[in-house]
């Protein structure tokens, strides 16, 4: 305890050296974070001229300048805020390894995209200035080119088989997109527009890049959405932050969100419902399931086509057998880098003037209970399933909460707690299959609502 | 519109109002389209196993196992085939000639030399000392 309370003493201490250095900081460089000192403070371009000023004054203002530069001058509490909020997401990723993948990338992309800096100082240096090495690596997220390569990799990584084999459980990777179109409404009545509410909607699919595809097509912060009375456009909001974050978040919460609402929907003898185990599927129909997949899901919603084509390209490299070489690069090499650079620069987006606006605290709501929702969807379904189907073709509806497609979490979070119940009750290649069917479904729901909204 | 939060600056306000007849449309129509395309794959890749083992049982009668081609079960089971792998993993990972199994420990004998003498290795000071 005593170790606990001198661990915080010491970081409330860290955190108000931080401000008192950079009050005064501040009160030498003469320097508001919001008047910039670059006009005043730019070397002349005639260094030489008989007009220069004393030597001296030239070597305290470079100082100035140079001080004016550094993070203590520019610090904003906006700043600290993000900065403590990186160092919780590395801190969950370290000690509890929820999600490590993701979150170390985000976290320390939210360090890097909010140490203050003077803005506007032409050093290019922030994710949202034109020229900025973040500005190129962020292009890939503002227009939507990452997530499609994430989900090329998830496909080669990705076995279908028990889905194949029991493709009834399909039917609950559908009924958890119900949290998306749910959560639709909810933000269209909290005054959001109807681009942006869409976009806020996917996070229910809890598919990370789903909803970073389709924030950068409806809620880019580029498109407009109408014009004022004098004519000047209006634009749609740029979410893309607030909600790739927020979806990201919800993902590697998954172990903490779902058991409750999975307990409190189900009763002790549903929990401890064995399932048939799943047949073995044939090469033919593995080969099969990405082609047919491909061609059934996008002739409904074409909009989905970057997502579900990537997906099932990607399967079809590993189930081909002929391409192995290919699929490794896919699952291994390509999605890793993909994943660095997308955690990043999505870490990075947070900058603080940007994050920390009012919309942000609703998209999180909205989040949560979409996330809540979807998982509830995804039980109540499998629990309707149950009235039609024989003794034998039971399903548990611990199953259904896998719906929601954050792949493997939820269906490892089905597991644990069909282990807990019964420990010789195995549900994880049961809760695979609607795992892998929800990212089939928060793709199509992704496309639709493109198709309704752009 | 009914206010029920208000987080300063900013005011949370609840407007049913906002959710017209296209936000329905779109919730209604998505959710449909999204169970429709699910759908339409469980019905494709519920039948499709009858379609393969039709093949099969073309070919076991062919072959004149008849009795074969009239199980109505064709599959095995998961558990029956990680069995099986299982079983062929070992077998092929233990391949290898037979061996004796008889493990014998040979003594070396050690020869006398001057060289690998202790007394010779060691000075007459430390010699006296020990």
């Amino acid at each position: 305890m005593n170790r606990a309370v001198r661990k915080i003493w010491t970081l409330l201490g860290v955190i108000g050296v931080l401000i008192m250095v950079s009050a005064g900081v501040q009160a030498i460089s003469g320097n508001d974070r919001n008047t910039p000192v670059q006009d005043s403070l730019v070397l002349q371009p005639d260094a030489s001229s008989p007009d220069d000023p004393d030597p001296s004054d030239r070597g305290v203002q470079g100082l100035r300048k140079f001080i004016g530069y550094t993070g203590f001058a520019n610090v904003t509490p906006g700043h600290l805020i993000m900065l403590a909020v990186g160092i919780v997401f590395i801190f969950l990723a370290i000690r509890f390894e929820y999600e490590p993948l993701l979150l170390i990338p985000i976290g320390t992309g939210i360090l890097i995209g909010n140490v203050p800096f003077m803005a506007d100082s032409g050093l290019m240096l922030g994710i949202y200035e034109e020229g900025s090495v973040m500005n190129y690596l962020y292009f890939g997220v503002k227009t939507g080119i990452y997530p499609p390569l994430i989900f090329l990799g998830i496909g080669a990584m990705t076995d279908f088989s028990s889905l194949i084999s029991n493709p009834r459980l399909m039917l609950l990777g559908a009924a958890a997109q119900v949290g998306i179109f749910i959560t639709f409404l909810g933000a269209l009545s909290l005054g959001f527009h109807p681009a942006e509410a869409g976009a806020i909607g996917i996070i229910g699919g809890a598919d990370g890049p789903t909803a970073i595809f389709i924030s950068s097509k409806l809620a880019n912060g580029l498109n407009i959405i109408g014009h004022t009375p004098v004519g000047d456009p209006v634009y749609v909001k740029n979410l893309i932050g607030p909600i790739a974050i927020a979806a990201y978040s919800y993902m590697a919460l998954v172990p903490v969100i779902q058991p409750p609402i999975m307990r409190l929907l189900t009763s002790r003898r549903e929990r401890l419902i064995r399932m048939k185990p799943p047949r073995s599927v044939s090469r033919l129909e593995k080969i099969m399931f990405p082609v047919i997949g491909l061609l059934l899901t996008t002739f409904i919603s074409p909009s989905a086509l970057p997502l579900l084509g990537m997906l099932f390209f990607g399967n079809l490299l590993k189930e081909s057998g002929v391409t192995r070489r290919l699929a490794d690069t896919s699952r291994n090499a390509l999605i890793d880098i993909v994943t660095i650079v997308l955690g990043l620069t999505v870490g990075a987006s947070t900058q603080a003037d940007v994050f920390l606006i009012g919309e942000s605290v609703l998209i999180f709501v909205l989040g949560a209970v979409s996330f809540m929702v979807a998982t509830a969807g995804g039980v109540i379904f499998a629990k309707v399933m149950n009235l039609f189907l024989s003794q034998e073709k039971k399903i548990n509806p611990l199953v259904g909460a896998a719906g929601v497609s954050a792949v493997p979490d939820s269906a490892r979070v089905v597991q644990i707690m069909g282990l807990r119940e019964d420990p010789s009750n195995h549900l994880l290649m049961h809760a695979m299959a609607p795992n892998v069917a929800g990212v089939i479904g928060s793709a199509v729901a992704a496309g639709i609502l493109l198709s309704f909204l752009l | 519109m009914m206010t029920f939060l208000r987080i300063h600056p900013l005011t949370i306000s609840f407007d049913l109002s906002a959710i017209d007849w296209f936000a329905v449309t779109v919730a209604v129509a998505g959710y449909v389209t999204v169970f429709l395309s699910l759908l339409a794959l469980y019905y494709v890749f519920n039948n499709l196993p009858r379609l393969i083992s039709l093949n099969i049982r073309k070919k076991l009668r062919k072959q004149g196992r008849i009795k074969d081609a009239a199980q109505s079960d064709l599959h095995i089971s998961g558990e029956v085939g990680a069995a099986i792998s299982m079983a062929l993993f070992f077998y092929f990972s233990e391949m290898h000639d037979k061996e004796s199994e008889v493990i014998t420990i040979r003594r070396t004998r050690k020869e006398y030399s001057p060289w690998s003498s202790r007394i010779y290795s060691l000075n007459p000071y430390y010699r006296k000392k020990l």
